[in-house]
């Protein structure tokens, strides 16, 4: 595996993911709009409740905002590259640049690998972002309020180490094996876009009042490092020369 | 340089390319022509590593087509032109080759190079940094061409590289693949277009899942029809036609207005004993010209015959 070759595909589909505007803006809405707005305005519901609420009782509402703002930023990470991915292969698709392209002394596992990493790299640093501005937000309101910084706990290193990367991997993995079933970008969106039901539901859990602990979210990683090295399998049988050329349709 | 022995892909119950056994020398431009369906792109996505094979031998350059590490040495020596040009449309034209340049493992310099000279002998240079979305079909058609070509390949396949550009593109486009004949490299072109095929290839293939026939387009014409001499004359009298029909080797004789007909093996050595025939018979012989078999009349009954098998 020549990891240069990988990096120059890399380069490439992120030369094109620049120019498109809809994929480039929506990279940039989604951690604005989960990321940054969601927790800002929980932060802002919270402290008209500060003085309202017992201290014990506040700081439970508190842990749960972080619960709640951490599994968004989790959410982020499998939302974008169904964005991303869907471009990176539906899209050459589209532009019938397969074939040359697998036409190149260059193997599977690389153009796989350069591929994914277009949809994976973006996603996790604009994830990353939000996460830092996520905790900024958070830290200066809980230090003026509460007197100490409500991130980064071991919980919140475990979602944003450990489950970003592991859900985005499991995101661009399920998006290969959709590219190759459908021929349009909204199509592999809208399907690649299923398999963020479960961290909704995760999500929703939260929100609705539970506490993830770092038990349940350690399980929940090991539960997608499985999923992660299932799909991979899957994805690497769907992305051979001869299935793309012949039976991607 | 192109090798080839019963070659056969199968897909499903359907035999797309069955028994093909052909020899490419190299330096020399290869044509294969078929109907669409005939299997001339499974064929050379075969040989250019981009699919299996159900059966037979294949190699290019040497190199076989059934090893994962010959196949990276094939795809190195050959460039490749698809049905679809495949650009990226929001890349520049020199982004898009600078690309490919790279995974063609072309040194920096000398892809700087390449791209700068084959977009001046494109006509395309001064517009290198737009994107080839703005580009006109025949445009991106040259841009593909030269993408397969970034790497001076030794061998190039080139699949129907004319077809949907206007009769101007597509006459640069020819030019241009005449200019890389001179150049002495194997061309491989896949055409449903006769015309292209017979002022292009020093020999070509007809392909109907089976080959069908193989030889240089001059030969294809005369192995199916007799060649035919036409002597025009003011009139044809009983003395003419009975002192043409007493030469041997003519195998049949016609007569149309004040035309004769004649189907000759070897026109080059009967006309002059024709002409003499006919003056001694008190002809009055105004012109002398050739009836040929088109390729298309070779290619349409050989097609044909290929179906009714």
């Amino acid at each position: 595996m020549r990891l240069w070759k990988s990096w120059l595909v890399t380069q490439k589909d992120l030369s094109v993911i620049r120019r498109n505007k809809y994929v480039f803006y929506s990279l940039i809405a989604m951690p604005i709009i989960l990321g940054v707005i969601l927790p800002a305005t929980f932060v802002f519901a919270l402290n008209a409740e500060v003085s309202a609420l017992p201290h014990n009782q506040f700081v439970v509402a508190a842990n749960q905002l972080v619960s709640t703002s951490t599994m968004y930023l989790v959410l982020i990470a499998a939302i974008l590259p169904s964005i991303l991915a869907s471009y990176s292969f539906v899209g050459e698709k589209v532009e019938k640049s397969l074939e040359p392209l697998l036409a190149t002394p260059t193997t599977d596992g690389e153009l796989l690998l350069g591929k994914s990493l277009a949809a994976f790299v973006p996603c996790l640093a604009v994830t990353y972002i939000a996460a830092a501005i996520s905790a900024t937000i958070l830290d200066v309101w809980s230090i003026t309020r509460v007197g100490y910084f409500l991130v980064p706990d071991l919980f919140w290193f475990l979602a944003i180490l450990v489950l970003t990367p592991l859900t985005c991997l499991m995101s661009v993995e399920a998006n290969v094996i959709v590219s190759s079933k459908v021929n349009d970008i909204r199509a592999a969106q809208q399907l690649g876009g299923l398999v963020v039901l479960p961290i909704i539901a995760l999500v929703l859990v939260v929100v609705l009042g539970a506490q993830l602990s770092v038990l349940l979210a350690t399980l929940t990683s090991i539960i997608l490092v499985i999923v992660d090295i299932a799909l991979f399998y899957l994805s690497r049988e769907t992305f051979q020369r001869e299935e793309i050329l012949t039976k991607w349709k | 340089m192109i090798d080839t022995e019963n070659l056969t892909r199968k897909f499903g119950n359907l035999t797309a390319v069955d028994n093909v056994s052909l020899h490419v020398e190299e330096g020399e431009v290869f044509g294969f022509l078929g109907p669409n369906g005939a299997g001339k792109t499974t064929t050379v996505r075969m040989l250019c590593c981009l699919i299996g094979k159900t059966s037979g031998q294949a190699s290019v350059g040497g190199f076989s087509v059934d090893n994962e590490d010959d196949c990276l040495k094939i795809r190195k020596i050959v460039g490749f032109l698809p049905e679809n040009v495949g650009l990226y449309d929001s890349l520049s034209a020199y982004r898009n080759l600078d690309f490919y340049g790279k995974l063609y493992e072309v040194p920096d310099g000398k892809r700087n190079e390449s791209i700068e000279r084959l977009l001046k002998l494109l006509g395309i240079w001064d517009r290198r940094e737009d994107a080839v979305g703005m580009f006109s079909k025949g445009t991106k058609q040259k841009i593909a061409i030269a993408r397969a070509l970034i790497h001076e390949p030794k061998v190039l396949f080139l699949d129907e590289p004319t077809a949907n550009l206007d009769p101007e593109a597509a006459k640069t486009v020819r030019d241009f693949i005449l200019d890389l004949k001179k150049e002495k490299r194997t061309i491989f072109l896949n055409t449903h277009n006769l015309d292209e095929a017979e002022r292009l290839c020093d020999r070509i293939a007809i392909l109907k899942g089976k080959l069908v026939a193989v030889d240089s387009p001059k030969n294809l014409e005369r192995s199916l029809y007799n060649r035919k001499t036409i002597v025009h004359l003011d009139s044809v009298s009983d003395q003419v036609l009975a002192a043409v029909k007493s030469i041997g080797s003519i195998k049949n004789v016609r007569t149309s207005d004040n035309k004769l007909v004649l189907d000759i093996d070897d026109p080059e050595r009967d006309n002059p004993e024709v002409v003499k025939a006919i003056v001694q018979a008190g002809g009055n012989i105004q012109y002398v010209t050739e009836l040929r078999s088109t390729l298309e009349e070779v290619y349409l009954k050989l097609i044909r015959e290929a179906k009714v098998q």
